[in-house]
């Protein structure tokens, strides 16, 4: 299963460091969501897109994972020579992530 | 006392018909405009350095007629349309208001944001380039500080109507305004932070009500072709975000918290010059059809430093690009690559960075996802180098694709000067601000 089946997300960058907010679709999925969708779920996913580190807060009142991925825009949006210098697709990235079957929920 | 103030612009170049309809809509006193992003900085810089009268945001003489009806009715208007020279978007306003015969406006000037020179005296570090400011020297263009809601709050003391500066943070637009009409301390945190919350939901425009958030099947929203620009209605009980009624877009839950934690790093320190913000309590609760009340926000006294953007002179950028299609385009797109690098070798180690892609396999996401074999590909070239014939010769080579692997088309080339802006920090004590309230 895709994360974009279960949750949606937005990214934005500040300088060299891209945060990528991800919450479910149904709110009831937030515990399981914080079980697989680790700080290294994230890490490996986006490979060496991220010279940096990958650091995850948690929001549980609003069933927010927030990542934070440091060096991670190529120098920065003003540097970059990529052609998504924002980082603004990084949030479909994250949605392509495969998730192990969810247990049923009791 | 109730304060309603509305959004009217999220970049420099956002769309005045929506900021036209919430001056119009009768539904806020007040409207902020962010103008500026980073690289927005960077590019006003690099045009005030053409001519010293420009570097200001590009939209007031076409704004001005917008926001007639506005500021007859007494709206006030805060904005960092500055962007690299505060003086001339002044002079631009003062001009919009005589053309329109509007006289005895208002308009306060806020200037120091500009700190090239202090930054230069000292040795400041640069973390995300790997060096210091001295280090640089004449290759720093420019510097501005974050600055915030304190000026603002001071223009309107002065019953200025518009209020402009340079790299105004986007929050204070909001946080200035909010604070001055409810009578809210500038170091009563939690009210900040607040203030900070409402601004930081009304500075990105549309991103607070439908825009970059459908994904079909899973998020749409109505009408996407007609947003609003978000508002807060805010008093000293309750802070409620809404949009403007008969517009597309949505505000709810679900649009509220996508933005809340946008280019939030610890959403428990969210770092601005006016406060220390502790997000990681609000509250969002649907109180009515696209209406969205906040609470929870939490505040600790503000940084002592101030975030600054360095502008450095990095050259020139060359982009250029050559599509391919059908039978074979990636491997035929694939063969061209080699070729524009065989090609480039004896100028490479004059080019300080050098990406070639292709457009339909792996320019956003590198190989980090499996591409099938697409009806088209387009190979892009870029590459930044100090020395403008350089760059020049690198774009040079993918229009000479035209002789390339077969049935390369399309070419498109362009070579800009490449100023990067990277973050530093000032103490508070070296950044002076000064207001200036004149009359047009």
């Amino acid at each position: 299963m895709k994360l974009r089946e279960v949750a949606y997300s937005r990214s934005g960058d500040k300088g060299d460091v891209s945060n990528i907010c991800v919450f479910p679709h149904d709110d009831g999925d937030y515990e399981w969501l914080r079980e697989v969708l680790t700080a290294e779920v994230v890490a490996k996913a986006f490979g060496d897109l991220v010279a940096g580190t990958v650091t995850r807060y948690e929001v549980p009142v609003n069933c927010c994972l927030n990542f934070v991925l440091t060096e991670a825009l190529a120098g920065g949006v003003s540097m970059s020579l990529r052609v998504d210098p924002h980082g603004k697709a990084y949030q479909s990235l994250i949605l392509a992530i495969d998730l192990p079957e969810r247990q049923a929920r009791s | 006392m109730r304060l309603n103030i509305g959004s009217g612009s999220a970049y420099a170049n956002d769309r005045l018909d929506t900021a036209a309809a919430m001056a119009d809509s009768g539904r806020v006193t007040y409207m902020g405009f962010d103008c500026l992003a980073e690289r927005t900085m960077a590019l006003a810089q690099i045009r005030r350095m053409s001519d010293p009268d420009s570097g200001q945001d590009e939209r007031i003489g076409a704004l001005v007629p917008v926001l007639k009806n506005f500021l007859a009715s007494g709206g006030r208007v805060v904005g960092n349309f500055g962007a690299a020279n505060p003086d001339a978007a002044a002079t631009d306003f003062a001009a919009g208001l005589t053309h329109l015969g509007i006289t005895g406006t208002r308009i306060g000037i806020i200037r120091g944001d500009d700190v090239r020179d202090t930054v230069l005296a000292h040795d400041l570090d640069l973390p995300e380039l790997g060096t210091t400011s001295r280090a640089l020297g004449e290759r720093i263009v420019s510097a501005n500080a974050y600055i915030g809601a304190d000026p603002v709050v001071e223009c309107l003391q002065q019953d200025a109507q518009i209020v402009l500066g340079g790299r105004l943070a986007d929050p204070s637009l909001f946080v200035g305004p909010i604070c001055h009409e409810l009578g809210w301390s500038l170091d009563d945190w939690d009210r900040v932070a607040t203030a900070t919350l409402a601004g930081h939901l009304l500075e990105c425009g549309v991103h607070s009500t439908g825009g970059n958030f459908e994904d079909p099947p899973y998020r749409t929203v109505p009408d996407p072709h007609h947003l609003s620009f978000p508002l807060a209605e805010i008093d000293d009980e309750e802070l409620v975000v809404t949009k403007l009624d008969g517009t597309g877009g949505a505000v709810d839950v679900r649009t509220t918290r996508t933005q809340l934690y946008y280019e939030i790093h610890d959403p428990t320190r969210y770092l601005t010059p006016d406060v220390t913000a502790d997000f990681s309590g609000v509250r969002l609760e649907e109180v009515g059809p696209d209406r969205v009340r906040l609470s929870g926000a939490r505040g600790t006294p503000r940084p002592e430093t101030l975030k600054v953007l360095v502008g450095v002179d990095l050259g020139y950028k060359a982009v250029a690009e050559i599509s391919y299609g059908g039978p074979g385009c990636v491997d035929r797109a694939r063969r061209a690559e080699e070729v524009v690098r065989r090609r480039l070798e004896p100028i490479r180690d004059r080019i300080d960075e050098l990406r070639i892609e292709l457009h339909g396999v792996n320019t956003l996401f590198g190989d980090r996802m499996p591409a099938g074999e697409p009806a088209e590909v387009r190979l892009r070239l870029a590459a930044r180098a100090l020395d403008p014939e350089v760059a020049e010769a690198a774009a040079y080579e993918i229009e000479y694709l035209y002789f390339g692997p077969a049935g390369g088309g399309g070419v498109v080339t362009s070579v800009v000067p490449a100023i990067v802006v990277t973050p530093a920090l000032l103490p508070r004590s070296e950044v002076p601000l000064s207001v200036e309230v004149i009359s047009a």
